[in-house]
């Protein structure tokens, strides 16, 4: 999923403080799985605006809604309505949702109220951990399931490269060193020998490195 | 603060911690407010609830949960122990003083407990300025 934390209240104020009517539009998929988007983040981050300008004798109208997903325009039109009697809206989407809505409603201006961070999984209860950069490449059959280019903080695709200790990375005692568990799980999977060949260097230009990307699928266009 | 200013305390419990809050002969009359709200668990409190209830007007919010290793959710009071803390957090933050808020683990039924709870309150709350935000 896409992991994204919400904002801090007093740089979402300022931002929505030129504004009377606000809609604070959340997204019930990925930002809503890490907390910083869904319902209950809405309805928090609404109360709080309202506590915060209240308390300077401003009445900012806020309403509160919640789509499936705010990176497709089928969902998006959900929140036609509210957006149009809204002067702006607020997004706890990603960075994809928030640039959908803006594209969809050119005339009204959207914030963000959450930084996109990474893609990632849950690991355990409130922790969430980077696990794919979106190289455009997936060479994760080569290295067990094991992502070296997300997980080992030098990108090493033909690791390891000495630091590790204890199996954590050199450069951060919390974070597993990816090498160590690309040849546990290698050894697991009686695949160890997948590291004799040297891998060559990475084709960067399939990630965003490479610019924007498109993705076209000719089957699905009519 | 003004000479008329009278508090206004919701108190969020749990009812196994509390199973009628509300029968307290503390309620009213004494130179505050009181609401009580009745929860199954100290963990179904939302960060929402209790900001809601500043929104409401109350000028301090408790959060009445079981002792610490005898919830009968395993993790209820820890799970509120943790949105009362964010939740303080954010009430720093938009300007309304997070101690506004607290969370309290008493044994079942301990009224003596309750009623000097709501005591430290209102001396805490003495120190403090009405909620402007409500």
């Amino acid at each position: 999923m896409i992991v994204g934390e919400q904002k801090p209240i007093q740089e979402i104020k300022e931002m929505v403080a030129p504004y009377k009517r606000l809609l604070i539009l959340g997204c019930g998929t990925c930002v809503k799985t890490c907390f910083a988007g869904g319902e209950d983040e809405v309805a928090t981050l609404a109360s709080s605006l309202r506590l915060a300008f209240r308390g300077q004798g401003k009445n900012l109208k806020i309403e509160e809604l919640t789509i499936e997903r705010q990176c497709e325009d089928a969902f998006i039109q959900e929140a036609a309505r509210s957006i149009a009697d809204s002067d702006a809206v607020l997004s706890l989407a990603c960075g994809a949702g928030i640039q959908a809505l803006a594209r969809r409603f050119p005339t009204t201006p959207v914030l963000p109220g959450v930084n996109t961070t990474f893609i990632g999984v849950l690991e355990s209860q409130g922790l969430f951990t980077e696990e794919c950069l979106g190289c455009g490449d997936c060479e994760l059959a080569r290295f067990g399931g094991v992502c070296p280019i997300t997980r080992c903080a030098k990108k090493l695709l033909n690791g390891p490269c000495g630091g590790s200790r204890d199996g954590k990375c050199e450069l951060d005692g919390d974070t597993p060193c990816a090498w160590q568990l690309i040849i546990d799980r290698l050894s697991v999977l009686g695949q160890l020998d997948n590291l004799r060949a040297q891998v060559p260097p990475k084709d960067w230009r399939l990630s965003n490195s490479g610019g924007p990307r498109k993705l076209v699928r000719e089957d699905h266009i009519i | 603060m003004g000479a008329k200013y009278k508090p206004k305390i919701t108190i969020f419990h749990c009812t196994n911690a509390f199973s009628e809050l509300a029968s307290l002969s503390l309620t009213g009359g004494n130179g505050f407010d009181l609401r009580t709200v009745k929860l199954p668990c100290s963990s179904m409190i939302k960060d929402v609830y209790l900001l809601r209830a500043f929104e409401a007007g109350s000028d301090a919010v408790i959060v009445l949960a079981c002792p610490e290793g005898e919830c009968r959710q395993v993790s209820g009071n820890l799970r509120a122990r943790k949105r009362v803390e964010k939740v303080q957090e954010i009430l720093d933050e938009i300007g309304i003083d997070g101690r506004r808020l607290s969370l309290f683990n008493i044994a079942p039924e301990d009224r003596e407990a309750t009623a000097k709870i709501i005591r430290k309150t209102l001396s805490g709350l003495a120190t403090l300025d009405s909620n402007t935000a409500s």
